[in-house]
């Protein structure tokens, strides 16, 4: 199975005027994207600035995007080179230069220390409710979904290379996975009442 | 909600999902709101898991976005601009061709047949009937040499017919027997002068130009 399906399907609405397509593509990727960002510049507003630049850049090039590459690479070169013209055209030194194209993906590195600094109250109490939340309800799992959704969202292995490590068919995996995101979900809804991933006006 | 289409939508969060339920469920995703946040929260958690999670988990930074790209232009409009009139370019080049070449060729026709309109044939017929000279013998300053099959006498021989000539040399004949030789010569001149002033005009002044002629001489 193509590593890039879902996010090329799509891509390729949006090629086709779907905006709302764009929509989900933002959604999955923004946390991603300011995290990447972050390692050029040290506030974290400047960075969802830069990341809501690169989105836009995104768009409008991606008539010329034909999935030679996956999207989130592709995406992910836009961010760095917006990133980097930022830092230039603002005369600030990034806090690291040495970033290469394995770094677009890599997801050892602990940002959290860096933006305490600077983040806002308001935001920290949310952040911290958020990380306790999930937390909390990724505990609470049974030791199969656990597994199986920190398998797929910390070490990014595919459904085959999971069904692998814990000897189940893939569908199993699959199911597994779903479940563990309902029940995180449904414990996030409780908590914060639709304040995440609100999209009432998006579109 | 369809636990069937949340376990889809988790699949096709993962690149998990075959390309043709990601093509039904992708279309679904873009319209449908709720299965919007949904998805929104399914990276939120990802996020969280993977301690990447910037100052606010919510959707402001995809809302934002959302609405810088509501005043752009579609990416449809964008990406078939170009194609529909590179596309439009490339039928309509032959045809535009076929057109250029079409007026060319009726332009040259029209011209062709008004240089020699029925009036002046009529004209040429009526001085050659009455000279008793034919057409393609008649020669002189652009007039093409005899022979030529596509031979167009031009319009200006009609005007500088031979036929006052013929009057003038006869009464140069008939006066020469009643005046001195002198008086005869003097009207001997003056006849050849007016005779050579049209026949030796510049080309240019009424007759065809080398352009022209060419196209007189173009097959009818």
């Amino acid at each position: 199975m193509s590593a890039d399906v879902s996010d090329l399907s799509l891509v390729r609405r949006v090629q086709r005027g779907d905006k709302g397509a764009f929509d989900a593509l933002v959604l999955k990727y923004q946390h991603k994207l300011v995290k990447l960002v972050m390692r050029y510049v040290r506030n974290p507003a400047e960075a969802e600035d830069i990341a809501q630049e690169a989105f836009i850049k995104a768009y409008r090039a991606l008539p010329q995007f034909r999935g030679d590459s996956a999207f989130y690479t592709w995406l992910y070169r836009i961010a760095i080179n917006t990133a980097k013209n930022a830092v230039v055209s603002r005369d600030r030194s990034p806090i690291e230069y040495n970033i290469d194209r394995n770094d677009a993906t890599e997801e050892s590195y602990d940002m959290q220390g860096r933006m305490k600094d600077s983040e806002t109250p308001e935001g920290l109490v949310l952040t911290d409710e958020i990380r306790t939340t999930v937390n909390a309800a990724i505990d609470a799992l049974p030791e199969d979904l656990r597994t199986a959704i920190v398998l797929r969202e910390l070490e990014g292995l595919s459904y085959e290379e999971i069904a692998a490590a814990m000897d189940c068919p893939v569908g199993t995996v699959r199911s597994r996975i779903f479940r563990a995101r309902e029940a995180i979900d449904r414990r996030l809804r409780e908590v914060f009442e639709g304040g995440l991933g609100r999209t009432e006006e998006l579109g | 909600m369809n636990e069937e289409l949340d376990s889809q939508l988790s699949a096709m969060f993962d690149n998990e999902l075959p390309a043709a339920e990601c093509e039904l469920l992708a279309r679904r995703l873009s319209r449908d709101e709720e299965l919007k946040a949904r998805w929104g929260r399914y990276a939120a958690i990802g996020a969280t898991i993977r301690a990447e999670g910037g100052p606010r988990l919510n959707a402001e930074l995809a809302r934002r976005v959302s609405i810088a790209i509501s005043a752009e232009p579609a990416d449809a409009d964008v990406a078939a601009a170009p194609v529909s009139r590179a596309s439009a370019f490339r039928w309509r080049t032959p045809f535009a061709g076929a057109a250029v070449a079409a007026s060319v060729a009726a332009a040259a026709i029209l011209w062709v047949r008004f240089q020699s309109s029925p009036q002046e044939t009529v004209l040429i017929s009526q001085t050659d009937a009455a000279t008793g000279t034919p057409a393609r013998q008649v020669s002189g300053p652009g007039v093409s040499p005899p022979g030529d099959a596509s031979y167009v006498v031009p319009r200006t021989t009609a005007r500088r017919s031979i036929v006052p000539s013929t009057q003038l040399a006869s009464y140069v004949v008939a006066h020469s027997e009643f005046s001195s030789p002198v008086n005869r010569r003097t009207l001997l001149s003056a006849f050849i002068t007016s005779e050579a002033g049209p026949a030796g005009a510049p080309a240019g002044s009424d007759e065809p130009t080398d352009d022209a002629s060419d196209d007189a001489k173009s097959p009818q």
